[in-house]
C-alpha cells in the first residue's frame, strides 16, 4: 500500500488469500488422483484521482507484488474517474455496524475454523473419498459413479487498506461431490449430482451424500412419458438453487438495480412473492459454506433480511453501490483475490416452513417433483425453460413413477407469487441453505 | 513465478529425472496473464490484470496418480513439490482398485509452438482496449430509447507453457485467446428482454475483429434485444428445427462431444458399445479438432480438409494458409504433451472414435487424440473438447427453409448441458416460426432438448455454409476450458421447450 501511495494512489487495498488443500478425485468408480496444493494470491486495488486500477499475482514474493502494484497504478492512470469510487474507512465500519442490530461487531466468527482440521492427513482425505464411493456403489449394483471429489482446505485471508481497515481470519472447509448415473442393462438414467460441505471435521457426512445420490439415480430408472400439462412443481433445493436463487440474487443486487435491469427495481417495501417466502443473506451463519467474518472490502459481515414474508426489504450493496444510492453498505462486497470487489450474495438462506416433504407431496393434484433442472434461466425477465432431471410424476398427492423427456417452462417472478408450500427440510449448498418449495401454474412439455 | 524460459526448461528437465519411485513424471510450467475490461451503462465496471504462474507436477507411482502445484519455481520448491506429488500418489496405493497399467506412447510432441497471431495483444495499447470496450457499450446503449442498459466485456488470456515428461515430450508453447461480448437489455413497462453478440478466437487483435467491427456487435445485440421485447413465447412441441452454425456447434458439443469423452465412456456413457454403429444420419460427419479455421471447412470454399499441418522436431509452427482467425478452442499440443490433431468422431453417421488422454488411449489400444487439457498450472489434465463441429454438406440454406412446412429456425446459442443417457439441452436467443416454407415472426428464446441419437439420426438436410460461433465463455467439467464449435445450418427434429 505504501508503494501504491508513493506512486500517486490516494487509496489502496490489498486482499490476500492463502489456501492449503488436499484433494482426492474419483473417476469411473475408482479413486483417480491424490493432490496436494498450496496457492497464494494477492489482489491490489488502487484509486488514483478516483480512477480504478487492479492487478493480482499468485505469490507473496516482494518483487512480484511490487510489480502488481505498478501495474494497478498504470491501469488506474488510463481508467476514467468515477466519483463513487472509494474504499471503506474505520468510520464506515462503525456506522454500518450501528445501522444493523445483527452486526458481528467486527468479531471473528466462531465455528468456521476447526483445529481438528490441522491434523487431517492426506490418507484420511483418501479414506473419506473411498468411503463416499463405496457407500454409493454398494447401495445398488446398478449405480455408476462417473466422477467426484473430496477436498480439505485450510484458508487464511487478510484485508488491509490505506484508510486503516484491517481484517484477517482462518477458515477450514471440507467439501465433497459425487456425480453419476444408474445403468440397468441397456438403460442409462439421468445424471445426478450431489454435494456436501462443512467447516468442521465432525460435520463430514459423505455417506449421506452418497446415499442420496444413489437413491436418486436408481429411482430415475424406467421413466415413463407423460402428456404435456400445466400444473404444480415441487422443486428440490438443487432446482431452487438453479432457477429461483439465480434470479433473486440477480434482482436484489444493487449493481443491477442501478443499471435498471432488475425486476425488483423500485419495489422496496412491496410484495414480490407469496408470504410463505422469507429469505436472508447471512455470512454469519456458520452452517453456510460461504461464512466468513468480513466481506471483500473488510466490512464486517451481518445477517441481511432480504425478503420478509413476501415483502422486499433491501438490496445488497458494496461500498461503490452504496455511495451511489447514498446508503450504507450491507457488507456484500464479494470476489476472489484475483478480481476487484463486486456485489454478491454470501449464504442465501430461505427460511424453512413447517410442512414436511410428504405433506407437500400430498398437496399436489398433478405435478412433478424435480430433482435437478437442466436449462436456461433469464435473470432479466425471469423466464426459464429446460429439462426436468430425476423427475417424479405426482398425481392426487402420490408419487406415481419417474418421468422422461419432460421440459418445463415458466417465469420466476410469476412463480414466486404462486408458492403453495415450503418444506421444513433444508439442504446446505455451496452458496445457500434451501428447502423444497412447491409452485403452482408451471408448464410441462412432453417429448 | 514468470521465469526465464531457458532456466526453467533446464530445471524442469533435471527435475523430472529425479522422481524416485515414480514410473512417470510430468512437469507443466504455465504462466498465464489475464486482462479484462468491462463497461456498463457508461461506467467502468471492472478493469483487471491477473498473473497466475507456476508449475504443476503429476506423477504415476505404482499405477496411482499424484499431483502437486507450486507457484515458486525455484529448484528447491520444484523438488519439494515433486516429493509431495509422489507421496500423494503413494498414499493412494492401498485404496485405488484399478491401477494405471500404461500410457499410450504415440504422438508425443517436441518443439516450439506459437499461436498464429495477427495483431499481437501485448503490443496493443491498453488505452485502445479500454476505448473500444467503452465505445461499444455506448453504441449498444444509445441504439434506442428502449435499451435501458448495456454492457461490454473485453477479456484476453495469454499463456506461456513448458511441458516436459519422462516419455519424451518437450514442448514450449505460446497461446493467445481474446474474446469480446456485448449484452443489451431492453425494457418497456413490465416487459424486458436481453440479447448478446460476441466473438472469441485463438489469435490476436486483428483476428478478433476480422469478420466484424466491434461496434457491429453492439448494434446487433441491441437490435435483437429490441426485437425480442414484444416477441411472443413459443408453444412447446416436438418438431422440425433448422439450427444455425452456433446451435450446430452447441449440439455437437453437448449431444455427442461429452458422451464420447473416454473417461465418461468408461463409467457408462450411452455410446460405450457403439463404435462402428450408427448414431446419426449418414449426412452427419462430426469432428473434434485442435485447429479450426472456418474458411477451410465450407463446401463453398476451395478446401474442406484440415488446413493446418502440425510440425514437430524443434521447428516453429506457423500457418501460411490464410489470415482467417482460428477458433477459440484451438490448441496445437495438449497438456500431456501430445500433438492435437483432428479426430473424426462420426463418419457418415457411424461412430468412429472416442476422445482420449494417454491413459484411456492405452486402455482402448489406440492413439491418444490430444484432448488432455488443464486450465491453470495447478489443475491436472482432463479429457476436454477443443473445436467440435459438423462438416458442411450440400444443401442451400434457402432451400432448407422453403422445404419446411412447419417448424422453427433457431439462432443465437446460449449455454447447454449433456446427460448420461444421451439427453441433452441447450438454450437459444431467437426462434422464428417457419410455416409453408416461409420464415414468420420472431419469438422469445427458450430451450431445445432431445435424445442425441434420435436428433442426429433425424438430420435430413446439411447446409453448404460453415461458421464457428460458440467461442465466448467456457465449458465446465471441474475446471473451465476454452472451446468452440460450429458447422453449417442443419435441419433435424427436436423438442422445443415452451409454454403450455
Amino acid at each position: 500500500m505504501r508503494k501504491a501511495q508513493e506512486n500517486g494512489a490516494q487509496e489502496a487495498e490489498a486482499y490476500a488469500v492463502s489456501n492449503k488443500e488436499a484433494e482426492v478425485f474419483i473417476e469411473n468408480n475408482d479413486l483417480k488422483q491424490s493432490k496436494s496444493d498450496k496457492t497464494d494470491a494477492v489482489g491490489i486495488r488502487v484509486f488514483l484521482n478516483k480512477a480504478l486500477g487492479f492487478s493480482s499475482v499468485n505469490t507473496f514474493q516482494r518483487k512480484y507484488v511490487e510489480q502488481a502494484v505498478l501495474k494497478a497504478i498504470k491501469l488506474a492512470k488510463i481508467s476514467p474517474a468515477d466519483k463513487f469510487n472509494s474504499m471503506p474507512d474505520i468510520a464506515n465500519i462503525s456506522n454500518s455496524e450501528s445501522r444493523t442490530s445483527n452486526a458481528n461487531n467486527g468479531q471473528k466468527l466462531d465455528g468456521i475454523y476447526d483445529k481438528n482440521a490441522e491434523t487431517v492427513s492426506p490418507s484420511e482425505v483418501i479414506n473419506m473419498a473411498a468411503d463416499m464411493l463405496d457407500s454409493a456403489t454398494s447401495f445398488d449394483e446398478r449405480v455408476s459413479v462417473d466422477s467426484g471429489n473430496f477436498a480439505s482446505s485450510v484458508i487464511s485471508h487478510v484485508l488491509l487498506n490505506s484508510n486503516g481497515v484491517s481484517a484477517k481470519e482462518m477458515i477450514t472447509l471440507f467439501n465433497w461431490s459425487i456425480m453419476g448415473m444408474a445403468i440397468d442393462g441397456p438403460e442409462t438414467s439421468n445424471f445426478d449430482f450431489q454435494f456436501g460441505g462443512t467447516h468442521y471435521v465432525k460435520g463430514i457426512n459423505v455417506r449421506s451424500t452418497a446415499r442420496e445420490f444413489a437413491q436418486t439415480v436408481v429411482n430415475s430408472l424406467r421413466p415413463q412419458k407423460v402428456d404435456s400439462f400445466k400444473g404444480q412443481a415441487l422443486l428440490n433445493p438443487s432446482a431452487i438453487n438453479e432457477i429461483i436463487q439465480e434470479v433473486i440474487a440477480y434482482s436484489i443486487n444493487s449493481q443491477i438495480v442501478q443499471k435498471e435491469s432488475s425486476q425488483f427495481g423500485g419495489k422496496i417495501g412491496e410484495s414480490v412473492s407469496s408470504d410463505l417466502l422469507t429469505l436472508e443473506d447471512d455470512a454469519t451463519n456458520i452452517d453456510g459454506l460461504a461464512a466468513s467474518s468480513f466481506d471483500r472490502e473488510g466490512i464486517p459481515h451481518r445477517r441481511n433480511v432480504i425478503i420478509e414474508k413476501g415483502i422486499l426489504k433491501t438490496y445488497i450493496y458494496n461500498t461503490y453501490t452504496s455511495n451511489k444510492d447514498d446508503k450504507y453498505t450491507t457488507g456484500n462486497a464479494g470476489g476472489s483475490a484475483k478480481h476487484p470487489p463486486s456485489v454478491s450474495t454470501t449464504n442465501m438462506i430461505v427460511k424453512a416452513d413447517v410442512s414436511d416433504i410428504h405433506e407437500l407431496i400430498k398437496g399436489i393434484t398433478q405435478g412433478i417433483l424435480i430433482n435437478r433442472f437442466s436449462g436456461n434461466v433469464n435473470p432479466v425477465n425471469g423466464d426459464f425453460s429446460g429439462v426436468v432431471k430425476g423427475g417424479q410424476y405426482i398425481k392426487n398427492g402420490e408419487i406415481q413413477y419417474p418421468v422422461k423427456e419432460l421440459m418445463m417452462a415458466g417465469n420466476v417472478f410469476a412463480a414466486l407469487k404462486n408458492i403453495i408450500g415450503v418444506s421444513k427440510e433444508t439442504k446446505i449448498m455451496s452458496d445457500a441453505i434451501l428447502p423444497y418449495i412447491a409452485f403452482d401454474n408451471i408448464s410441462f412439455t412432453a417429448g | 513465478m514468470a521465469a526465464d524460459s531457458s532456466y526453467i526448461f533446464d530445471d524442469l528437465k533435471s527435475l523430472i529425472s529425479k522422481g524416485k519411485g515414480a514410473t512417470y513424471v510430468e512437469a507443466r510450467y504455465q504462466s498465464r496473464v489475464t486482462n479484462e475490461i468491462a463497461f456498463s451503462n457508461g461506467e467502468l465496471e471492472r478493469i483487471r490484470n491477473a498473473v497466475n504462474s507456476g508449475c504443476g507436477i503429476r506423477v504415476l507411482v505404482d499405477g496411482c496418480w499424484g499431483f502437486s502445484g507450486t507457484s515458486n519455481v525455484s529448484k528447491s520448491a520444484l523438488q519439494e513439490s515433486l516429493v509431495d506429488a509422489i507421496s500423494a500418489a503413494k498414499a493412494l496405493a492401498f485404496t485405488k482398485k484399478n491401477k494405471v497399467k500404461g500410457l499410450a506412447e504415440s504422438r508425443l510432441a517436441k518443439g516450439l509452438f506459437k499461436t498464429k497471431v495477427n495483431g499481437d495483444l501485448d503490443s496493443i495499447d491498453i488505452e485502445q482496449k479500454v476505448k473500444i470496450t467503452k465505445d461499444s457499450e455506448e453504441q449498444a446503449r444509445k441504439y434506442s430509447s428502449t435499451i435501458k442498459s448495456a454492457s461490454c466485456l473485453y477479456h484476453e488470456i495469454l499463456d506461456h507453457k513448458i511441458i516436459l515428461n519422462t516419455d519424451g515430450s518437450e514442448v514450449e508453447l505460446f497461446d493467445s485467446k481474446p474474446e469480446f461480448n456485448v449484452i443489451s437489455v431492453a425494457r418497456e413497462g413490465v416487459k424486458s428482454s436481453s440479447a448478446s453478440e460476441g466473438v472469441g478466437v485463438t489469435g490476436g487483435w486483428d483476428d478478433l475483429f476480422y469478420s466484424r467491427d466491434h461496434l457491429d456487435y453492439a448494434t446487433q445485440a441491441s437490435h435483437k434485444a429490441v426485437k425480442l421485447l414484444y416477441a411472443k413465447h413459443v408453444i412447446g412441441e416436438r418438431t422440425n428445427v433448422i439450427l444455425d452454425p452456433g446451435m450446430v456447434g452447441l449440439i455437437s458439443h453437448e449431444a455427442i462431444g461429452h458422451m464420447v469423452e473416454a473417461d465418461f465412456v468408461l463409467s457408462g456413457s450411452a455410446v460405450k458399445d457403439m463404435i462402428g454403429k450408427r448414431v446419426a444420419s449418414e449426412l452427419v460427419n462430426l469432428v473434434d479438432s485442435g485447429s479450426g479455421i472456418a474458411s477451410g471447412r465450407s463446401r463453398r470454399g476451395s478446401n474442406s480438409s484440415n488446413s493446418k499441418s502440425i510440425s514437430s522436431n524443434n521447428s516453429t509452427h506457423s500457418s501460411s494458409y490464410t489470415n482467417m482467425p482460428d477458433a477459440a478452442g484451438t490448441i496445437q499440443v495438449d497438456d500431456e504433451g501430445v500433438l492435437a490433431g483432428e479426430t473424426v468422431i462420426v463418419k457418415n453417421g457411424i461412430l468412429s472414435s472416442f476422445l482420449h488422454n494417454r491413459e484411456t488411449a492405452y486402455l482402448f489400444d489406440t492413439a491418444p487424440t490430444g484432448n488432455a487439457r488443464a486450465f491453470e498450472y495447478n489443475d491436472e489434465p482432463l479429457i476436454r473438447m477443443r473445436n467440435t463441429f459438423i462438416e458442411s454438406g450440400n444443401d442451400k440454406v434457402d432451400e432448407m427453409i422453403s422445404e419446411t412446412k412447419h417448424g422453427y429456425l433457431i439462432k443465437g446459442a446460449r449455454n447447454g448441458q449433456a446427460d448420461a443417457n444421451g439427453e441433452f439441452m441447450f438454450g437459444f436467443q431467437e426462434i422464428y416460426a417457419i410455416e409453408k416454407g416461409e420464415v414468420r415472426d420472431l419469438m422469445q428464446g427458450a430451450s431445445v432438448s432431445g435424445n442425441a441419437f434420435d436428433v442426429l439420426k433425424s438430420v435430413d438436410m446439411v447446409g453448404l455454409d460453415f461458421d464457428f460461433d460458440i467461442g465466448t465463455g467456457y465449458c465446465g467439467k471441474f475446471q473451465p476450458a476454452k472451446v468452440d464449435g460450429g458447422g453449417p445450418h442443419i435441419r433435424c427434429t427436436a423438442i422445443v421447450g415452451g409454454l403450455q
